[in-house]
């Protein structure tokens, strides 16, 4: 039989066709649907964004946009404002907030999954997700009622034993230790445990059960399971929660408010009394302002949104680059 | 029946990290040991779903525990290294001893019985975040153990699972970018990499083409000079070609406990078995 010499038309490089998309109904109408939705909240961001920046701008004039981000003064009456110390003094209290929550909403965390009793995990669960859910007032007039006294005692070992380390020293002496950055970000630690305890105990139920079967028999401890399993695994998501607390410490407003002794000027000194939030600020100085410091809030107000909105993408970065390495 | 079992709880007791001396993983793997259960029941909850099932399983010999599905194959088979009492509500009664040791007993902490008796599971469970040669150490570093030198432990165990070939020049990469069959003569060498005296299989090949099937059979047949082997399987041809024991295990009626039927030589169980209900099974003329 003559073979046909191949046709040099059928053998050219094929490209990809077209694929028709038929959309039903339904899916127009849910589609614009969704689509508006996302539209909304965009318009709401960037409206808040707007309208911050607009009423931000007679301070920023006033003050000079340099100096309204690198001094650190408030002074209304000759319109002289600064929130360097402010902005320092917010980092310090989330800082001292997720060094003390961190360890303690993860070993919560663990403790709930792994190592409690059925009917231990169950209340313990619904106590994590009941704190989640309760004013910041209530912490803050516990904080300054009840934990004080036990918080300077803290920070007095601390500062006795651990000296060596910057961080723990004093000005002087006999420096009051009531109303520290310290005890501030106590209290919003145990603001923010819950939800870094609720998030990453979700992250890491989901981890297969046939995961952790495999770790535990091949001789591992339960603590073995945690570190080469459970923990791997919900790395990301632990790193989304902790930083989904970061954020909210950042934004703390009465609990600061209520304890810390208010300076605009950053202290240094995490366990001396005296320090501040742009949170606290605001809380603080708006009932009084008028015309200009209003303006002048407003703009220490846009440069918590945009803090809070840089720690979010950064944790968005974070969470995307550790799924992929994962 | 006038005797009544009571439950034990199988509590963890304190987890001892052992320090196993580089000599116990040299090269040349010890004898391998026995396993002998005794009058063996299990409970989830309040439900009895296995009864005084017991069965002695020779060291260097291949045992194959067979029988119809939810009989409790699986579930003793989780009795003889202390997973059954990860699930919370499980107690067992009984004796299982490992050379003469109850391995429910103070004598030994899990994680001892454990790495003693490895497991390999009905689906293959690489750890997805390791790459092939960490999934092969993985052991090690759960139990606290260390060896002096790791690949060559990690080439010994591959080779020995099968799989050395077809890997050797991608270590590095990720445990799940292996086919299903290879992923799960992987999870053979990490068992193996703790040195264990006993290896559990539950269906080990139920999710795998023939051709690897075969591979892993022969895996078992070349492992069991060295080490006890107790597997679970379906697949009656594969009880007769890797076993040389057999038990089958048979819920008589709903809502029984699971027994073992019939015991003995694999190749008088299946052509001469001495219980009609063994007959029936594995000649297929089941229900
Ligand atoms: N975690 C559990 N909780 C409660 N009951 C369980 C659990 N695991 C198994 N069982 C019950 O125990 C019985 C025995 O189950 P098992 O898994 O041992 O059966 P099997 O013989 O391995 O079955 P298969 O061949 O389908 O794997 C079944 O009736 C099952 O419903
Ligand atoms: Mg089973």
């Amino acid at each position: 039989m003559a073979l046909t010499t191949p046709d040099l038309q059928a053998l050219e490089e094929q490209v990809p066709r077209d694929i028709a998309r038929t959309v039903t109904r339904g899916d127009r109408i849910f589609r614009t649907l969704c689509a508006s939705a996302a539209a909304v909240s965009l318009f709401i961001i960037g409206g808040t964004a707007l309208f911050l920046a607009i009423k931000a701008v007679p301070a920023l004039q006033k003050a000079g946009l340099v100096s309204f981000f690198t001094t650190s003064v408030w002074n209304p009456t000759v319109g002289d404002f600064g929130v360097l110390g402010l902005l320092i003094g917010t980092i310090i209290i989330a800082t001292v907030s997720l060094i003390v929550a961190v360890p303690l909403a993860i070993g919560l965390a663990l403790f709930i999954n792994e190592y409690s009793p059925a009917r231990i995990r169950r209340i313990l669960t619904s106590s994590v997700d009941l704190l989640a859910a309760m004013p910041s007032i209530i912490f803050g007039m516990w904080g300054f009622f009840a934990l004080q006294a036990p918080l300077v005692g803290v920070a007095a070992w601390l500062n006795l034993h651990l000296s060596a380390i910057p961080f723990f020293r004093l000005s002087e002496a006999d420096a009051p230790l009531l109303r520290s950055s310290f005890i501030v970000g106590t209290v919003v630690a145990l603001m923010i445990v819950p939800i870094i305890t609720s998030v990453s105990r979700d992250v890491m139920a989901q981890c297969p059960r046939s995961q952790c079967e495999a770790a535990l028999a091949l001789g591992g401890s339960r603590w073995g399971m945690i570190k080469e399993v459970l923990l791997p695994f919900g790395k990301a998501g632990i790193t989304g929660a902790v930083l989904l607390g970061f954020g909210r410490a950042l934004g703390e407003t009465i609990a600061v408010a209520l304890i810390i002794a208010f300076t605009v000027q950053a202290n240094p000194y995490v366990l001396e009394q005296g320090g501040g939030s742009i949170a606290s600020l605001i809380a603080i100085k708006f009932p009084e302002a008028q015309d200009l410091e209003i303006s002048a809030l407003i703009a220490a107000g846009l440069a918590l949104f945009s803090m809070t909105l840089f720690v979010n993408l950064g944790a968005r970065a974070i969470v995307r680059r550790t799924q992929i390495a994962a | 029946m006038t005797t009544v079992e009571s439950p034990r709880t199988a509590a963890d007791t304190a987890t001892n990290r052992q320090v196993v001396s580089s000599e116990l993983l040299a090269e040349e793997p010890h004898g391998s040991s026995r396993i002998d259960a005794t009058d063996v029941t299990c409970w989830f909850g309040k439900r009895k779903v296995l009864e005084r099932c017991s069965l002695s399983m020779e060291p260097g010999k291949v045992t194959a525990l067979i029988g119809p599905s939810g009989c409790g194959k699986s579930t003793f088979l989780r009795s003889l290294n202390r997973m059954h009492e990860l699930v919370p509500v499980a107690a067992i009664a009984g004796t299982i001893e490992l050379d003469g040791v109850d391995i429910y007993s103070e004598e030994m902490s899990p994680t001892e019985v454990r790495s003693r008796i490895g497991m390999v599971f009905q689906k293959p469970n690489p750890f997805p975040a390791m790459s092939i040669a960490d999934n092969v150490l993985a052991g090690l570093g759960l139990s606290g153990m260390s060896h002096e030198d790791p690949k060559a432990l990690v080439e010994q165990c591959l080779r020995r699972a099968g799989l050395w070939a077809e890997v050797s020049d991608r270590l590095d990469e990720g445990g799940m970018s292996l086919s299903g069959g290879q992923q799960q003569r992987l999870c053979i060498a990490r068992a193996l990499a703790v040195h264990p005296d006993v290896l559990l299989m539950d269906e080990p090949c139920s999710a795998l083409d023939p051709i690897s099937t075969r591979v892993i059979e022969q895996t078992i047949r070349e492992l069991c000079e060295e080490i006890t082997i107790v597997i679970v399987t379906h697949n009656m041809q594969q009880a007769q070609r890797v076993s040389d024991t057999c038990a089958f295990f048979l819920v008589e009626s709903i809502g029984d406990p699971g027994r073992i039927v019939e015991a003995g030589p694999t190749a008088q169980v299946f052509e001469n078995p001495s219980d009609p209900r063994t007959y029936d099974y594995v000649t297929g003329q089941f229900g």
